[in-house]
């Protein structure tokens, strides 16, 4: 404890991501950009592998090699194990590795990590403590800095004692945990900090597809503060799914030419499921990918390739779970795919064009997919965890460890959100629009502040305030013109074909806003022609309201308060 | 807009309504805006007290 009263300056942070599959670190580098570290492997997506030969430990892509010949004493596919309940976990991602075991009240591997002869029973604990003390060393050999602290991402539905078992480890590997963060919060930070980003209200779906499960969540973003408003979860959904496909096509491939299953011999499958997981991710790059394994069953080596469009042929049924756990969450948010402003692709996973091409169809255009086949400038999804963590790590990191528990505990579930949007309304002869400033969720307190022209000729303006909702106009396409078609056309046959196609026209569905209730009035008097007016809108926590409203440039401002309701 | 005939108020301004009743949600804490929300909030600031200091 002496230690870390007596200076948090010597504190030296890293962002983590740490998944079943994989693990990243990353820093922010000397620019402030945030950076994902390469290993002494050179990996930057780091398996979470630990593996043991003759009391020797290897971690990483050097670990996951002993998957074949080593398989009872490397250890996989372990994050959702820690903190867990035996009967509560799912062993089958570790059907080929070490086999969980129940040991007291949590999770243990048997496996020989000495030179001596009998298997040792080492704790989920232990073990993600061995492999976090790995990357910590890999980024301290990197930086050239003992790293001594770290944020690291979870997903939003581990629990209390999953977070608090993950904290333990990580200090018995001795680094001290300045926060926990949510993997998609942490994939919205990763492109809101960049440079150009421009901080707005939008509503972002992070679609998080990883190794052996895939999450959605949608977020919404109010003035650069993030608030989760739902997410869904998929276990058996991820890139080993798609990791299947591959490997029992040519599975199949190769039972044709020398009758024997590949799979099942647990030395054939092993190989199989490496090899077949490079090709699956040399296919989000190429068009075309090999697949070559000496000694696949029998002896006999095997080499084949396969084309992208046949591998998205046979994957189409798994992509559309992928789309389906997007548009399930958006269901859950009780939002529209019209609502949604981006969509976030996080996870290796994301690097499938598909999967982006498939939601670019869900979407409308003015929908933004980030992912690296729909957009120039996208993150690599595989990093964004890592660079959120790292960012925030960067943010805190000077703070004192009170400072920060403070700021994360009772601020954040104390926070109202507004339930409908706040702006103003426009009447121009009959029609009415409404302009939000403030849209729905956003936290309070809030302000903000916008400008709008004023009437061509001047003079006095009325700004009303008011409540707005937003709901979904179902425009179905008028049927009148078609009949009119054939009337003019002779050739009835070729008319009658063509309203058949036309019928089939989808219905247009747009946002329009509609006010609700009107909070405010005020006037602006005397302003010139072709001027602004500035409105000011202020929300306390407790709703009450101060708006403030002048003519941009002008002097006098007209300033009022709207009382809180009464509860 | 332009200002509808007849209309006046106090300082020209009315307050007709209130905002309806908020939802309570969980903030993420994270974020420089988080981070700077969280300090007006320990420190009972407002903004433009916040922009101040």
């Amino acid at each position: 404890m002496s230690s870390e009263t007596n200076g948090t300056a010597e504190r030296f942070a890293i962002g983590i991501s740490f998944g079943n599959s994989s693990s990243s670190i990353a820093r922010l580098n000397a620019e402030g950009k945030a950076e994902v570290i390469a290993n002494e492997e050179g990996d930057r997506q780091i398996p979470s592998v630990l593996s043991y030969i003759d009391g020797e430990e290897y971690h990483g892509t050097q670990a996951k090699a002993q998957l074949i010949r080593n398989s009872k004493n490397t250890v996989a596919y372990f994050r959702d194990y820690l903190g867990k309940d035996f009967k509560s976990i799912d062993p089958t991602p570790c059907h080929n590795s070490a086999h969980p075991q129940q040991s007291d009240s949590t999770v243990a591997f048997s496996i020989n990590d000495t030179t001596a002869e009998t298997p040792n029973t080492v704790t989920v604990s232990e073990i993600t403590t061995r492999h976090l003390r790995r990357l910590k060393q890999s980024a301290s050999d990197f930086l050239g800095k003992q790293v001594t602290a770290a944020v690291i991402t979870v997903p939003t539905d581990f629990k209390d004692a999953q977070r608090e078992a993950l904290i333990a480890s990580a200090n018995a590997a001795g680094l001290e945990v300045l926060q926990l963060i949510h993997e998609p919060v942490a994939a919205v930070l990763a492109y809101d900090a960049r440079p150009e980003a421009v901080v707005t209200d939008k509503l972002v779906v992070v679609a998080d597809l990883g190794g052996t499960r895939s999450d959605a969540a949608v977020v919404a973003c109010r003035g650069g503060m993030y608030t989760i408003l739902a997410t869904a979860h998929d276990y058996e959904l991820g890139g080993a799914t798609l990791d299947k496909i591959v490997i029992d096509h040519f599975a199949k491939e190769f039972m044709k030419k020398h009758k024997t299953d590949p799979r099942e011999n647990a030395r054939g499958l092993a190989k199989l499921k490496l090899e077949g997981e490079a090709t699956r991710k040399a296919l989000s790059l190429g068009t075309n990918a090999t697949l070559s394994i000496e000694s696949l069953a029998d002896g006999i080596d095997y080499g084949s390739t396969v084309n992208r469009t046949r591998y998205e042929l046979l994957s189409g049924k798994v992509f559309a779970q992928f789309t389906g756990l997007i548009d399930q969450v958006v269901k859950k948010a009780g939002l529209d795919v019209l609502d949604i402003d981006e969509v976030i692709f996080a996870g290796g996973t994301s690097h499938t064009p598909k999967i982006a091409q498939l939601a670019r169809n869900i979407f409308p255009e003015t929908t933004k997919i980030l992912a690296p086949s729909t957009f120039v400038g996208a993150i690599n999804p595989s990093e964004l965890a890592p660079r959120g963590a790292a960012i925030q790590a960067s943010l805190i990191q000077e703070f004192e460890k009170e400072d920060i528990e403070q700021s994360i505990h009772p601020m954040v579930t104390a926070t109202p959100h507004l339930q409908n949007a706040i702006g103003v309304e426009f009447t121009s002869g009959e029609t009415v629009d409404f302009k939000s400033l403030l849209n729905a969720e956003t936290a309070l307190p809030a302000r903000r502040l916008a400008q709008f022209p004023a009437p061509k000729e001047g003079g006095d303006v009325f700004i009303r305030v008011c409540e707005g909702v937003r709901e979904i106009k179902v425009t179905k396409p008028e049927p009148k013109p078609k009949e009119e078609k054939p009337a003019k056309d002779d050739d009835e046959d070729d008319s009658d074909f063509d309203s058949d196609e036309d019928e089939e026209e989808e219905e247009t569905r747009e946002i329009v806003w509609k006010t609700e209730k009107p909070i405010a009035e005020l006037a602006v008097k005397g302003v010139k022609a072709g001027s602004k007016v500035e409105l000011m809108i202020h929300v306390n926590a407790d709703l009450g309201l101060q708006i403030t409203a002048k003519e941009v440039g002008g002097q006098s401002a007209v300033r009022g308060a709207v009382e809180a309701p009464k509860a | 807009p332009s200002l509808p005939a007849g209309w006046s108020a106090e300082k020209d301004f009315k307050a007709v309504g209130t905002v309806s009743a908020p939802t309570q949600r969980n903030l993420e804490p994270v974020g420089p805006h988080f981070l700077a929300h969280a300090r007006r909030k320990r420190h009972h600031r407002t903004f433009s007290e916040d922009e101040r200091i």
